[in-house]
């Protein structure tokens, strides 16, 4: 137990400490670029109040929302055909999804800058082949360019997740029930998704926390339309300087991926599928 | 033997996703050779100019150094102390190591935003001027738990029984953990380190927040986007994707040498310690 000392002491004085001092912050009262006492429950009232925050924090649920469903949505025919299609290309996709993971952001983000451009890649290439006359203007700088960037950050990891989900589910179980007449739809449903829904949980509220949360994304691609909560975190503190409201937004942002957790695992719970163990 | 389902609509996802994942990757790619100055179709033609522009810039030398110099303080000390805590978690039994373990995992569960902004907020009150060493400190605690997935779940799955043997021969803690343990995990130890080292290269959200004047890679690429829009940001990017998936690469090789994707932290069926 010893060993562990040095790094637990370093995740204390570098994590758990600057959280701590930084919920402090969020009650006390702004100066600008600097916070002074009366403690009070000001920078709460401005954050729940502001109606800019009410639009960005809208954004932000539905950014995340959209990035975690299609991630999930996508993840889970991809972690089926891993465990129960794929035979010698498994672990070449495997591996090619695992080394996407490590694309730098800043450059998945590029990337999609010069896809979606108005003279961007997909633009001209639907110029060339004549399907366009004027380019499509819509698809960079708003909520669907946010969300496809952050779909193709954050896929792999939910692929992996659920392929771990999916790697205890033995291919002989899904063939007991189609030897006993059961359709693929019906398979999914009575089988599969009833064993995935913890790890598909676990995945959504993974990939909603950190695309709601996410602050550059939306700086490239959003627009006015696909700003998001983070951002505003971010331009509070250092543009705006007023601490303790980027603060008191911060947790309340916490607060609600919380609640957002609790809640699901509840209804897990209450459904009975928090936790199915399969005998092997 | 049981025989494989068929599903055209789950292969179609597959192949689709893979094309999504890797076409815009591979387009920075493409136009980081482009002879011209435009970053879209029709190409016209490869050239080396845009990476010896970027070369000649003294701002991207020391961006790329500082990143080098960050990563490599951050995956060496990740290294020591990240396994000696693996080594703390997979020994004990003690009441302690499931606070422990939330200890040094909750990290990973945070977004990099309030990690940045907290810490900033606390090297302000300490009077902690920033610097790269700000940053190698905020980075190790983004990586450690990375870093400790692997470390852990390889050591588990370790043979107590040739520690155990060591130890009744009178070998002391000491020893059996360099004489014993460590030889049968260093190769995945070091796919870990270079885990560690490509995260920490990489990474921008904290380090935002957390720097002072000095610039890293990432930032560069970060003040770039918001200058220029030429194919030099495609030759910066091909080199940072070229170095993370070079470390990955060499990552996943060393850390699947004993088993073949244990590295996918996906875990091994029949349990733990039925290999070796």
């Amino acid at each position: 137990m010893l060993a562990a000392i040095p790094a637990a002491a370093w995740m204390l004085a570098f994590f758990f400490v600057p959280l701590l001092i930084f919920a402090v912050y969020s009650f006390l009262t702004t100066r600008l670029y600097d916070v002074e006492t009366p403690f009070t429950l000001q920078a709460y009232r401005d954050a729940l109040s502001d109606p800019i925050n009410r639009t960005l924090a809208w954004n932000s649920i539905v950014v995340g929302v959209l990035t975690a469903s299609i991630c999930v949505g996508a993840g889970l025919p991809i972690a089926y055909w891993l465990r129960f299609v794929a035979d010698r290309s498994r672990l070449a996709v495997l591996f090619l999804i695992t080394a996407s993971m490590f694309a730098s952001y800043l450059v998945r983000i590029y990337a999609w800058r010069t896809m979606l451009g108005k003279n961007g890649i997909i633009n001209e290439a639907l110029r060339a082949i004549g399907v366009i006359d004027e380019p499509l203007n819509f698809i960079l700088y708003n909520r669907f360019a946010v969300v496809i960037a952050l779909v193709h950050i954050f896929l792999p990891y939910v692929v992996l997740v659920l392929y771990a989900g999916m790697n205890p589910v033995s291919p002989s179980l899904l063939e007991a029930g189609q030897d006993l007449g059961a359709s693929s739809s019906l398979l999914w449903r009575r089988v599969l998704l009833p064993i995935m829904a913890a790890p598909s949980f676990n995945a959504f509220v993974f990939v909603f926390v950190l695309s709601a949360s996410d602050y550059v994304t939306p700086q490239f691609l959003g627009g006015t339309s696909g700003a998001t909560i983070g951002v505003r975190v971010q331009t509070s503190f250092i543009t705006l300087g007023n601490w303790p409201l980027a603060a008191a937004t911060s947790f309340l942002m916490l607060a609600s991926f919380g609640l957002l957790h609790l809640v699901g695992s509840a209804l897990l719970r209450r459904m009975h599928l928090h936790d199915i163990r399969l005998a092997s | 033997m049981v025989s494989r389902q068929r599903s055209p609509f789950a292969t179609a996802v597959v192949i689709a996703s893979l094309l999504f994942l890797f076409v815009p990757l591979l387009v920075v790619v493409l136009f980081s050779f482009h002879s011209v100055g435009a970053l879209t179709l029709p190409f016209r033609g490869f050239s080396l100019r845009w990476y010896r522009e970027i070369w000649k810039s003294d701002e991207f030398r020391t961006s790329l150094v500082n990143s080098a110099v960050v990563a490599a303080a951050t995956g060496a000390v990740t290294m020591v102390l990240g396994t000696l805590a693996a080594y703390a978690l997979s020994a004990t039994r003690s009441r302690l190591r499931a606070p422990l373990a939330l200890l040094l995992f909750l990290p990973l569960t945070l977004p990099g935003l309030f990690v940045g902004l907290s810490l900033l907020v606390m090297f302000g009150r300490a009077g902690v001027s920033l610097s790269l060493w700000t940053v190698a400190g905020a980075h190790l605690v983004y990586v450690m738990p990375y870093y400790l997935l692997i470390a852990v779940a390889t050591l588990q799955r370790l043979d107590v029984a040739l520690e155990e043997a060591a130890a009744d021969l009178g070998a002391t803690r000491w020893v059996v953990f360099t004489k014993v343990t460590l030889p049968q995990v260093w190769p995945v130890l070091m796919g870990a380190t270079f885990l560690a080292f490509a995260l920490s290269f990489d990474e921008f959200v904290i380090t935002f927040f957390v720097i002072g004047p000095e610039s890293t890679l990432p930032l560069y690429i970060f003040s770039s986007l918001r200058r220029t829009v030429d194919p030099s940001i495609n030759a910066i990017s091909t080199l940072l994707l070229a170095i993370t998936l070079a470390l990955f690469a060499l990552s996943f090789a060393l850390t699947t040498r004993g088993g073949r994707d244990q590295a996918l932290a996906v875990p091994v069926e029949g349990g733990r310690r039925e290999q070796q």
